[in-house]
Order: structure tokens, then C-alpha cells, then sequence
């Protein structure tokens, strides 16, 4: 479903990309690691041409979508949930949902409203409350609920751990199982390697700008190297914490 | 009394015209000094088809108010559009060079003098608690409101109104669902360029028009958002009338002949003592 070839992203003489590949079929839950700065989020928003890249191409659904801007890819059904969530906080949570489908018809857009509510239901009760006043929390499944209202065949996660409790991340990987399973395909970057390979199928290791592994979610998980490098490294963040 | 009643009437003017600074600046972060050439121009077309063709006013102020949507969207395009680099000091560079360029344009088209639009409704001073009314001001200050209001419904209930306000949230965001910045950007110009002109068209028979209006209007109306502070609507309505009375009071006391310089005068004092503008709050900037 996704392709990417041989991407190099830098900004300006800072190389934050270097040749990297990844691949995605349909209906898979893949998950990208990486420690901070590796190049996961530059991966994901150059896929979505926020940013440009000097080198590669992207293909969707069979087509090359490398020079498309970023809301033309959006109508064609790739979605993404950004880092740091960006809901648009000044207005109201139904507001915010309502601009996720602001490329679909108007019966669609209720249609939808009412499948997120019932997915979400805390969105549904704080419909009219000002998004900024969400917790870090609801603020993600509003993320999320935003971006399925433009009705992806693909959704791109960019750290959807990040600054969650523990029991809210599980929340959170909870929906996207729930996702997956109707059929929607979903590519996660995370640090939070545990958590992101538990729920994926497959996986891959970004490490300063190159994939350094890939293989089968399960497998990357008991691999000594990606322990070493990751898990370990999150155990020693638990303990500091 | 009587202040009051005449600062209400260019206060609400002033309104109009920081509505337009503020549109363009919370979608595109440009303080567009050309502002003030989109009022001139509103009251040129007025003045052309309404004075000069004796098109019934009917027709005349739907085809001047959509030109001067026309106008402004065509200024983001010509202007802004082709800038490369869109960093602020360009776009500021841009819009100022092009307020220039958009004066002379005036200039030839329509001569040094001023021209005079004859009058929308009949005169007749209206007995107000303390003093008297022109039927003129009580138009200017209905309609005013009336657009302003009109503009916070478009931005509260219309889908492109409240792509808009995404876009003053978060821009990258709103390309992330679907929106178009580039057409919201456009949209900004010409409904700025729309509110300016509807200010034209109120002014023109009470204070007749000239190429080089937009200078003094335009500072005034940057001096109304500043006070009222960027990034909220109503504030620039109230920091319009705000500036209005202030200036026609401060008249009473000073020589008239400061009365323009008021407006800097509180500018001024704002920026020194409360630089988000009196009802402005910070905006939270992403790093
Ligand atoms: N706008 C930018 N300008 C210059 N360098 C940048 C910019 N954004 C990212 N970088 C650099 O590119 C590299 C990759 O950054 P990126 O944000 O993609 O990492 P990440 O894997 O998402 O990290 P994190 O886990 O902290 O979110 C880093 O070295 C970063 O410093
Ligand atoms: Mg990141």
C-alpha cells in the first residue's frame, strides 16, 4: 500500500535522512523505532510533503504521490496524527473534528461525527468544550478521531506515547488495534519500542537516519540489539523517572 | 455627548479596517500595509459606477464590494504569491511597495483631486440624548457592526470560516486535514480587501475620496488592531471605536490640529504599557 524508496531528507547540511526504504501492505500495522532525533518524524512528514526531500519516491496505493502537496495525499486516504497532537485549540472539539473532514461531503462529515463519538465517547461529551482544555489524553483521541474523519485507507502515528500514562498509552493502542482491525493500515514511529512492537506485526529500526533493522514485530522485540539499544535504554528511563 | 457620537462614527470605520489587519494577519502572519488602499479603492469604484455611470446604488455597491474582494485576491496572488522566501520582513517589504505602486495606480486612474460620491440616503440630523446624530453616522455605524457581526457568523458557522480559524491555530495541521492554505490565504485577502472596501463605500460622500487616503486610514485602522490586540475579532471592532472616541475627545481638549497624531500617540502608549493591545491574549507560538 505505502513504498518508500531510497528517501533522503536534509535540512539544510544536516543529513536527517539517508536511503531509507520502508515498506507497508495493505492491512498491516507496521511500527518504526527510533531513539530521539533518529528521523522519525522528518519519515513521516516527508511522506506527507509538510517537508520536501532531496531524493526518493513515495508511493501510494500503486501511485507515486512524492510531488503531491500535503492535502491533495490527504484526499487521497492517507491520514496523519503529528507529533505533539496539533489539534487546533482555540476551538471546540466538534470544530476540530468537522475540519478532519473538511474534503468530505457534508453527510459523510455527520455520519462520521457520530461513528467518533461512539468510538471516543469522551469526545462526545466534551463536543462543545475548547480542544485546548483537553487532557494530553483526550487531546490524542482527538488527534486521532481528526484524522479519521478524513476517511484514510492508510493512518501515519507519530509518537503517540509521548507524554501519556502509562494506562492512557494502552487506551490509546487499544483503538489503534481496533482500527487495524477493520482494515485500516496504520505506520507508528515511536521511542516507546515495547509498546509500539507489542501492537505491530512488523517493525523496523530507524537509528540517525538509516534503517539499521526490520523483521517481524515479535522478533525485533527479543532481538539482543534492539534490547540493548532500546528497551534497555527505556527500563533505565523507567528507573530515573 | 457629541463626541461620542462623531468618535462612534469614524470608530466604527477604524473597526472595519483593523478587521482586515487582523484577518490577514492571524491567517498569514503579514501586516499588509495596503490595507488602507483597499478602503481608497472601495470608495473609487463606488465613486465610479455610482457617481460617474449613475449605476443605481443597488447594483453599484454589490459590484464595488465584490470588486474589492476581487482585488484583494488578486493582490495575494500578484503580491504575496510570488514572493519566494515568505519570511516577514519580505512580506512587510511587499505589501508596503505594493500600497505604493496600488496609490499611483490610483492616481492615474482617478487624478490628484478628490472626488466627492453623492450621498446613499437623505441627510437629516437625528436629536440624540446630548447632542445630535447625522442620518450618515447612524449608517455607517449599523452597517459596521452589521458586517462585523456577518464576518464572526462566516467565521463561526461556515466551513471556510472555520478553516480560517484552523489556520490561525496551527497551518501545518490544517494542510494535515485536507485544507488548503494557499486558498485560505486568498480567501483572507479578499474578505480583508471586502471589509475594507464596505468602509470605502461608508466614508466616500462624507469625506470624499483621494488617491492618497489610504495612507492616514490604513494607520489608523493598524493603530485599532494594536490597541484592541491581534488575534481577537471583536477586539478590533472595540479597539476601532475605542481609537474613534478617543481621538474626537482628546479634539475637545488639544489643538485639532494633533488630532491625527492621537492615534500614534496611543500606539505608542499601548506598545509601552500593554503590548498584547488591551484585550489582546498571547498566542501560544509553536518553536
Ligand atoms: N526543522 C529542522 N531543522 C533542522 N534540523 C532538524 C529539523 N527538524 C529535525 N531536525 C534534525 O533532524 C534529525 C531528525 O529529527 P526528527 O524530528 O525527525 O527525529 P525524531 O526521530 O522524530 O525524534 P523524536 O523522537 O525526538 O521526535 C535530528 O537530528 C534533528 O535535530
Ligand atoms: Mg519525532
Amino acid at each position: 500500500m505505502l513504498e518508500v524508496k531510497s528517501l533522503s531528507v536534509s535540512y539544510g547540511a544536516v543529513a536527517a535522512l539517508m536511503n531509507v526504504s520502508v515498506h507497508v501492505a495493505e492491512g498491516e500495522f507496521v511500527s518504526l523505532i527510533g531513539s530521539n532525533g533518529a528521523g522519525k518524524t522528518t519519515l513521516l512528514n516527508s511522506i506527507m510533503n509538510i517537508i520536501g526531500h532531496s531524493k526518493g519516491t513515495v508511493t501510494f496505493k500503486g501511485k507515486e504521490i512524492t510531488k503531491l502537496n500535503t492535502p491533495k495525499i490527504v484526499k487521497g486516504g492517507m491520514a496523519i496524527v503529528p507529533e505533539g497532537r496539533r489539534i487546533f485549540s482555540n476551538m471546540t472539539v466538534k470544530e476540530n473534528l468537522e475540519m478532519g473532514g473538511f474534503t468530505r461531503p457534508a453527510h459523510e462529515v455527520k455520519e462520521k461525527l457520530e461513528q467518533m463519538y461512539d468510538m471516543f465517547p469522551v469526545l462526545g461529551e466534551r463536543h462543545d468544550q475548547t480542544a485546548g482544555m483537553l487532557s494530553g489524553g483526550e487531546q490524542q483521541m482527538l488527534a486521532i478521531g481528526r484524522a479519521l474523519m478524513t476517511s484514510p485507507k492508510m493512518l501515519l502515528m507519530d509518537e503517540p506515547s509521548m507524554g501519556l500514562a502509562p494506562l492512557v498509552i494502552k487506551e490509546v493502542y487499544e483503538k489503534l488495534k481496533l482500527l487495524a482491525s477493520t482494515g485500516l493500515t496504520i505506520l507508528l514511529v515511536e521511542q516507546n519500542a515495547t509498546m509500539a512492537l507489542k501492537y505491530a506485526q512488523r517493525g523496523y529500526v530507524l537509528e540517525n537516519g538509516r534503517i539499521i533493522l526490520q523483521g517481524k514485530a515479535s522478533e525485533l522485540l527479543g532481538d539482543n540489539e534492539v534490547k540493548r539499544a532500546y528497551l534497555g535504554k527505556e527500563y533505565k528511563e523507567k528507573w530515573e523517572r | 455627548m457629541q463626541f461620542l457620537y462623531s468618535g462612534l462614527t469614524s470608530g466604527s470605520i477604524y473597526g472595519l479596517v483593523a478587521l482586515g489587519f487582523n484577518i490577514i494577519y492571524n491567517t498569514t502572519g503579514i501586516i499588509n500595509f495596503a490595507q488602507g488602499e483597499f478602503v481608497m479603492f472601495g470608495g473609487m469604484l463606488i465613486y465610479t459606477f455610482f457617481t460617474i455611470f449613475h449605476v443605481p446604488f443597488a447594483i453599484a455597491l454589490p459590484v464595488t464590494v465584490l470588486g474589492s474582494f476581487i482585488i484583494g485576491a488578486l493582490f495575494e496572488r500578484i503580491f504575496v504569491n510570488f514572493c519566494k522566501y515568505k519570511t516577514e520582513i519580505n512580506l512587510f517589504t511587499i505589501t508596503l511597495a505594493a500600497s505604493i505602486i496600488l496609490r499611483d495606480v490610483a492616481m492615474h486612474a482617478w487624478g490628484r483631486d478628490s472626488v466627492k460620491v453623492d450621498d446613499y440616503i437623505p441627510i437629516a440630523n437625528l436629536k440624540m440624548p446630548g447632542g445630535v446624530i447625522s442620518s450618515q453616522s447612524v449608517l455607517i455605524i449599523i452597517v459596521s457592526l452589521l458586517v462585523a457581526w456577518g464576518l464572526n457568523l462566516f467565521l463561526k458557522r461556515s466551513k471556510y470560516g472555520k478553516a480560517m480559524r484552523a489556520c490561525f491555530d496551527d497551518q501545518t495541521a490544517a494542510e494535515t486535514c485536507g485544507i488548503s492554505v494557499r486558498n485560505v490565504r486568498i480567501i483572507a485577502f479578499g474578505v480583508a480587501s471586502f471589509m475594507a472596501g464596505v468602509a470605502g463605500v461608508l466614508i466616500s460622500p462624507i469625506t470624499f475620496v483621494t488617491y492618497d487616503d489610504g495612507i492616514m486610514i490604513g494607520l489608523k485602522g493598524f493603530c485599532a488592531a494594536i490597541l484592541g490586540g491581534m488575534g481577537n475579532f471583536w477586539a478590533a471592532v472595540a479597539g476601532g471605536l475605542m481609537l474613534g472616541i478617543f481621538e474626537s475627545f482628546s479634539a475637545s481638549i488639544i489643538p485639532s490640529g494633533y488630532k491625527d497624531a492621537m492615534a500614534f500617540f496611543v500606539i505608542l502608549l499601548i506598545l509601552f504599557v500593554k503590548p498584547d493591545g488591551l484585550f489582546g491574549k498571547k498566542r501560544a507560538h509553536r518553536v
